[in-house]
This record gives C-alpha cells, structure tokens and sequence, in this order.
C-alpha cells in the first residue's frame, strides 16, 4: 500500500522535490558540465582547455558517446544494459576478422554483432521475463568468456590499413551522425513518447496501446547494433582487441549518463541532452583528474563518489523500485 | 439493543477509528464495542473498511485517528508480534505463512525466543511444543518438523489456526478465511471459533458468506464505505436483511438520466461471443448496440471487470471472440485502439494512467500517430491536442507538463477520459468510472457519458454500484461467479432488490 505522506517534509526531501523541477533537471547537467570543466581547468592551470588535451579527450570520447547514445534508449524505458563491455569486445572481434575482406563488411558484420547479442538479452528479458540488469550482467560475463577464447593467445589484430580511418573527421563524423539520427528520432517520432511512457510504467503503457514488448526488442537490437559501430570505430583507433577488450564500458557508460542527468530509472525525466553532457562531463573528469597528477585509483575513487552524489540526489526515490 | 450490549463485559473498544489511503477515505469515524464471548460478523461490501479496520487493530497498518482500548487499557502496536503480546491475533485473507520455514517456526514466528538459551535455539523443543499444540487442536496429521511448504493451502490456514490462537488471545479476528477453506476445513474452524468464544474471549469473524455469517456470529456489525451502518443481533436478521444494509445507499440519484422508454437503435457494433478467461470469466455471450450504455454489474469478484478488459484484447489466455460489426476479431490492445475501442480500467493507478508521466504524454499516447505530421512529432501539437482536450473536461491542472500523479482521483479520471475523447473512439468501456470520486466529478462523468451517447457512441459500463447502473444503463446485465446471471431492460420500476438478487 502506499502511504502518501503529506505531513512535513524533511529538508532531504525538500532538496529532492526542487531537483525534481523540469527546469532544474535541464540546466544542472549542463551547469555541472561547465562548473566541472572550469575547476578542474582552473586546478590544472588551463591544461584542460588546451587545444592538444582537447584533441586527446575527444580521440577517447568516440566510443563512449556513441555506444552511450543507444544504452540512452535502453535506459529511458527503466532497463539496463551491462553485457555493453562485452558487447563491444566481441564486436571488435568480428570488425578484425572481416576487416582483412572489406572494411564496409566488417562495419555490418560489427553491428549485426552488436544486434545479435541485443537479441539474446531480448529474448531473456522480454520473452522469458528476467529483469534486464541480471540478464545483461549474464551475458557480461558469456561474451567476455568469449572475447577471452578468441583473443586469449594473441591480440586479434585488424588488417593494418584499417589505419587509414584513423582520422578526425571520420570517427567525429560517425559520432556527430549516431547522436542527430538518435536525437531526430527520439525528439520527433513516437518513438521518444513510447520509450519514456514504457520507462514510467509499463502496464499502463500496455493499455496505452503500446507494444511493449515489441518495443523493448527492437531497442535491445538496435542498441547492440549501435555499440556495433562503436566497435569498428575502437578498432580504427587502437588495431586490435585483447581479451579485456572493452572492459568497463557498461560502468562508464552508466556513470555517464547518470552524470548527465539522466534517472537510472528511466521514465518522462529523460532528455537527449542527458547522453552528451553526461559523456563530456565523465570524460573531462576523468582526464581532468588524470592531469592533476592523482593516480588512476584515486581518481577512480573521486569518479566513484561524485557518481554516488549524483545518483542519490538526482533518483526519483518513488520510481527506483521500478527499474527492470 | 444498546442496552443488550453494555449489559455485557466490553472488551474491546474501538473509539473514532478513522484511517486515509491518499484521497480514499478507507474507514471512517468507527465506534464500536465488543463484548467479552461472542463471535461477531463484519460484513460489507468490498472497500467498505472491514479488513482495514481490522488491520489497524492488529498493528498491521499504522491508526490513522481514534484508539482501540482493551480491557481498559489503550492498544498500541506497531505489528503483528507486539498485537499477539497484547492479546490480538489475526487470521489473514491471503496465506499467512512463510514458505521456507518448518510448521513449528511458522507457529512460532516472532516468539523465538522463548526457546532460546545462552543463545542457541532449542530446535527440539519448539517442535514438541508445537506438536503438543497441533495435537491438542486435533491436527494430528500435521507434524511440527516438516517444512510448512509439504502441506496445502488447507493446511497451511489449520496451522494458522494454531498460529492465531495457541496462546489464548483475547480477542481474534478471522478475515475472509473461510472462502479458501474446503468443507471440512470450515467445520474446523467453525469449531474452534465456538472454543474460543466458550473460553470467554471474542471472534471478529469477516465474510462475504452471509449464510455462515447469520449461522457462527452471535451480533453482526455491517460498514459500508467506510463508515459503521448498524450492529444488529443474528438470530433476528435474515440474509435480505443483510444485504440491504449492505449495498442500499442514500439516494442521491438526481444526476443519473431521466429518460425512459427511448428505443435503442438495433445496429450491433460490438459482439462478445463464448468469451472464457481461465478462473475469470465463463463463456460470455453479449451484443453491443450502436448509442447503447449496457451496464455490466455484479459483486466485486464476479468477474465482471475481466469483461471489459476482454472486449478491449487485454485480457491474458482468452478463448472465444470479440467481433465488430465490419468482422474485424479484437486480440490485442493496438488493434483494439486501431479500431476505436477505448478502455478506461478500475486500477486507474496501473492500469488507465501512466502516473509518473506527465497529462500531456498521457493524453496523447493513443493518438500520436494522427498527432504526427508525415511521421514527425512536434512538441507544440502534443501540447495543444492535451491542452484541448484537457480543457474540454475541465480537469483541474497547473499545465500539460504536470505528472499525473499529482492529481486527485477525480482529475486522474478525467485525464483517462479525455485521452480517449481525444482519440474520439467509438466504442468505450467504462470500468468502475466513478469509483472514489466525489459527486461534482461524479456529475461530471455521467453528462459526458449522454453526450456520448447522443452522438452514437456505445459504452460498456461495468459498475459495483446498482443505482449507478439502474441510473445510467439502456440494459444491465447481471454477472455472478463468471457468469452472466441475467438481464434487464432500463425501466423506471427496476429496483435495487431485483439486481441484488441476481448478484448474490
């Protein structure tokens, strides 16, 4: 039963209701991305703002934004992916292999990776009704059992003219197109309604008139498909996948788009901005921490706490027993 | 009779209970006194408060106002555990054990510790004791030691007995235990309902079985929404009697329609035809005629709001069809939606709205395809299509953006209705329209659905409230246990009494 507290609020929760404001909810990302960005070049004496280190943190920001924007669709509708890490290794995998053929090919056959394992978390979550977070985190460790069998004796390497996409403009242009298709389509199709309407309640939104199921699926697919590209996009970059190839990137990529605003529960509070903002606010903490001298594992322990404040003010405490 | 019962030992005195889930007013304002030996029904209709009372009384639910006083001293527990200390048990509606756990831990759930020495429980003798309790009650077929999980439902409500009762509680309550109880385990329970009250204490027997109810109970107090409606003593009451303290309601029928007599146009539009649903419904068989409000009425159990849900492709495992007039078989919700079936649900909460969305995404989610231009969706239509319609039905708001769960029960009504006002469907299916809303709202929704009407629309209105139906229906059809138990044409002469009848 719910009891409706209507008696006096605490000032925890006061702090919640005014964080909850649509309009708070919009700028704050944006604010922290800024106020981040200013202290931490402040801390570094204007190292952050230099066109090298600026150069250096969007060659990392590639993959993460790309593969974050279809995690972002997963999300709104109140599910999580965490098989994401594995996902790209596999993928990666995939790209090299059938980089020595034909590059468009290793492109398809990278997303239709991507897709397949989409499809097999689908397929336990929709069909056989597993929350998503456990059965993501079972494929998690099935494709990184895999990626350790394909790649455990020697890295697989792609073909060396893969090299030759290395550059700028491409792997900035394959992000820059992921982010407006996604924000095209979740901005002015249904698509962006139905995703946040099955995030605030999918019973509901069954009597709505939306296919839930079919939706979740065709998400699932997609997201893979997308984290697909992101593969062929790391395989121009680094050459070859080792066994831990793309490990850790479900984590950044939650704690991204948490920074950015996003609820972890998903639902009507969801904005597209959420995946950007969150993704160069990770990325430029990171680094930043990086070039004040801490330590990878101090500065792990910093993300991980400021990823823990953000959450906790930022969850819409009456949704959270929702999440799938 | 005021007089029958002060002549007795009050026990138990319940003073200006009242408790609030949100805007339902669950219990209001309940006086009542129980007397030292008697086994006393509590009856009323589904939402009339009784297992709410009950579960303020056993520290279920926290008191919303008013004390509970026994043998003259105030109660005051927080659960289950520290009612039982006091002397309150309860039997619970649903299973009342743990899974997991042997027949003695079940037992003695919460009072552990009385076998525990130096800090190690003595397993051994709690099943002895436990054994010694199930023997003393005649369950010799029980053993203390087996995993509760070994017996069935039947079983598991004997060991509740026991649960409930070995320690001599003053006062217990019974909620609705006998509806899952077979024949013999009613007499069971029958038995040592008589025990406990021989023994000087007091039963608080619920029910919806009145003819059990006027047999065990010796006085039997009836509430209806909420509220205490009259204590009367059972061997002077027959189940009529009951029934109508039960359901009558004041009249307050002045906003229902006041046509009679006008002919209902003969055009089917919806047919249901030897529609099942497992354990729901049992092959229902109806038409649907164009500018028709067919009430759907019944018990709150009788599978009536399975119907609905049926006729709109919601429901899981149906066999049988659901047709339109142009053939088309309803098996989904998008087609139904496609063919211009709306469904306003009773679960307003899960089931007709989205609350954690806002009014705008909630009016327009059925119709965003018609609201999309060439595929693409544009903020500003959404919002002037919600604001419009919204608008329409005055539902009282700050703006399209706010979240539905803001909204009292009337407004959130209104939102599920406008969002299909807007998708102007044709055939609607009403499921509990009024339910918990206040009179002005109630007005509201009833002039909406004779402007529908007049506009050709058919409406499907399943109703736990008979004046509603009489009220506003061309045709009631009367449901009990899953099935259709009969049917009447609108005419000024029907009365409560001839729907009860069917209902019952």
């Amino acid at each position: 039963m719910n009891e409706l507290n209507l008696e006096k609020k605490s000032f925890g929760e006061k702090v919640g209701d005014f964080l909850g404001k649509p309009v708070v909810r919009a700028i704050l990302p944006i604010l922290g991305l800024v106020v981040i960005t200013l202290l931490l070049d402040a801390l570094t004496h204007g190292k952050i703002l230099q066109a090298s280190s600026i150069k250096l943190m969007l060659s990392q920001v590639y993959v993460l934004m790309i593969a974050s924007t279809g995690v972002f669709m997963i999300m709104t509708m109140g599910c999580l992916d965490f098989s994401q890490g594995s996902m790209l290794g596999i993928a990666s995998i995939v790209v090299c292999y059938l980089s020595f053929y034909s590059i468009p090919l290793a492109i398809i056959g990278g997303m239709l990776t991507g897709a397949a394992i989409g499809a097999v978390n689908a397929f336990f979550h929709v069909k056989r009704k597993i929350p998503s977070f456990i059965v993501t985190i079972c494929t998690m460790y099935l494709f990184r059992g895999l990626c350790s069998y394909f790649a455990s004796k020697k890295p697989v390497a792609a073909v060396s003219t893969i090299s030759a996409y290395n550059t700028i403009p491409i792997k900035l242009g394959i992000t820059i197109a992921v982010l407006l298709v996604a924000w095209f389509i979740f901005t002015f199709t249904k698509v962006g309604p139905n995703l946040k309407a099955i995030g605030a309640g999918e019973k509901a939104s069954r009597f709505a008139g939306i296919k839930v199921e079919k939706t979740k699926w065709l998400v699932y697919i997609i997201a893979g498909a997308i984290t697909g590209l992101a593969a062929f996009v790391n395989i121009v970059k680094v050459g070859s996948v080792t066994p831990s190839g793309g490990t850790m990137l479900e984590t950044q990529i939650l704690i991204a788009l948490v920074l950015g605003g996003m609820p972890v529960s998903g639902g009507p509070m969801v904005r597209f901005s959420n995946v950007i903002c969150g993704v160069l606010t990770f990325k430029i903490l990171a680094s930043g921490l990086q070039m004040i001298g801490l330590a990878t594992e101090r500065s792990q322990l910093i993300e991980g706490i400021v990823f823990l404040i953000v959450v906790a003010l930022f969850s819409d405490r009456r949704s959270l027993q929702v999440i799938k | 009779m005021a007089e029958l019962i002060t002549k007795k030992d009050v026990i138990l005195k319940a003073e200006h209970i009242d408790k609030s889930f949100g805007v339902t007013h669950a219990v209001k304002d309940v006086c009542l006194d129980f007397s030292r030996g008697e086994v006393r029904g509590l009856i009323g209709e589904n939402g009339s408060g009784k297992s709410t009372f009950c579960s303020m009384l056993t520290g279920i639910y926290p008191i919303g106002s008013g004390k509970f006083v026994l043998d003259g001293k105030e109660l005051h527990v927080k659960n289950q555990v520290e009612a039982n200390r006091e002397g309150v048990s309860i039997i619970v509606q649903e299973m009342g054990t743990l899974s997991g756990l042997t027949v003695a831990e079940n037992i003695f759930l919460g009072n552990e510790d009385r076998f525990v020495k130096a800090g190690i429980k003595n397993g051994g003798a709690m099943n002895r004791e436990a054994q010694s309790y199930l023997d003393k009650y005649g369950f010799n077929h029980i053993h203390a030691g087996d995993l509760i999980d070994n017996y069935d439902f039947e079983d598991r409500k004997l060991i509740e007995i026991v649960k409930a009762t070995y320690f001599d509680p003053k006062v217990v309550v019974i909620d609705e235990t006998t509806t899952t109880l077979g024949q013999s385990g009613r007499q069971e329970l029958y038995k040592h309902m008589k025990r406990i009250r021989d023994d000087g204490n007091t039963v608080i027997f619920i029910s919806h079985d009145l003819t059990e109810v006027i047999e065990q109970c010796d006085t039997i107090s009836v509430l209806r929404d909420g509220a205490l409606i009259d204590t009367v003593q059972a061997k002077d009451v027959t189940e009529d009697d009951l029934k109508r303290l039960m359901v009558g309601r004041e009249l307050g029928d002045r906003y229902y329609r006041t046509d009679y007599g006008e002919p209902v146009s003969n055009e089917v539009v919806l047919s249901v035809k030897n529609v099942t649903v497992p354990g729901q419904i049992k092959n229902i068989s109806f038409e649907l005629h164009k500018g028709e409000i067919l009430g759907i009425g019944g018990l709150s159990e009788c599978g009536m709001h399975e119907v609905g849900k049926s006729a709109f492709g919601a429901s899981y495992d149906r066999t049988g069809e659901v047709t339109l007039a142009d053939g088309t078989h309803i098996d989904s919700i998008p087609t139904a939606i496609k063919k211009s079936i709306a469904y306003v649900s009773k679960d307003r909460d899960n089931e007709s709205l989205v609350i954690s969305d806002t009014i705008r995404d909630n009016i327009c989610l059925p119709s965003l395809t018609e609201l999309a231009h060439g595929g693409l969706l544009f903020g500003k239509n959404m919002n002037g299509f919600a604001d419009k319609f919204a608008s329409l039905i005055s539902v009282k708001m700050t703006g399209v953006g706010q979240f539905v769960s803001d909204l009292s029960g009337g407004n959130k009504q209104k939102v599920a209705l406008a969002r299909w006002i807007g998708k102007d469907s044709d055939i609607i299916v009403l499921d509990s329209p009024t339910r918990g809303i206040d009179v002005k709202v109630k007005a509201d929704i009833y002039a909406l659905m004779s402007e529908m009407k007049k506009q050709g629309k058919s409406i499907i209105m399943i109703s736990e409230e008979i004046l509603e139906l009489l009220g506003m229906s061309d045709r009631i059809l009367v449901m009990k246990d899953g099935e259709i138990s009969g049917e009447f044409q609108r005419s000024a002469e029907l009365t409560e009494e001839d729907i009860i009848a069917k209902m019952v």
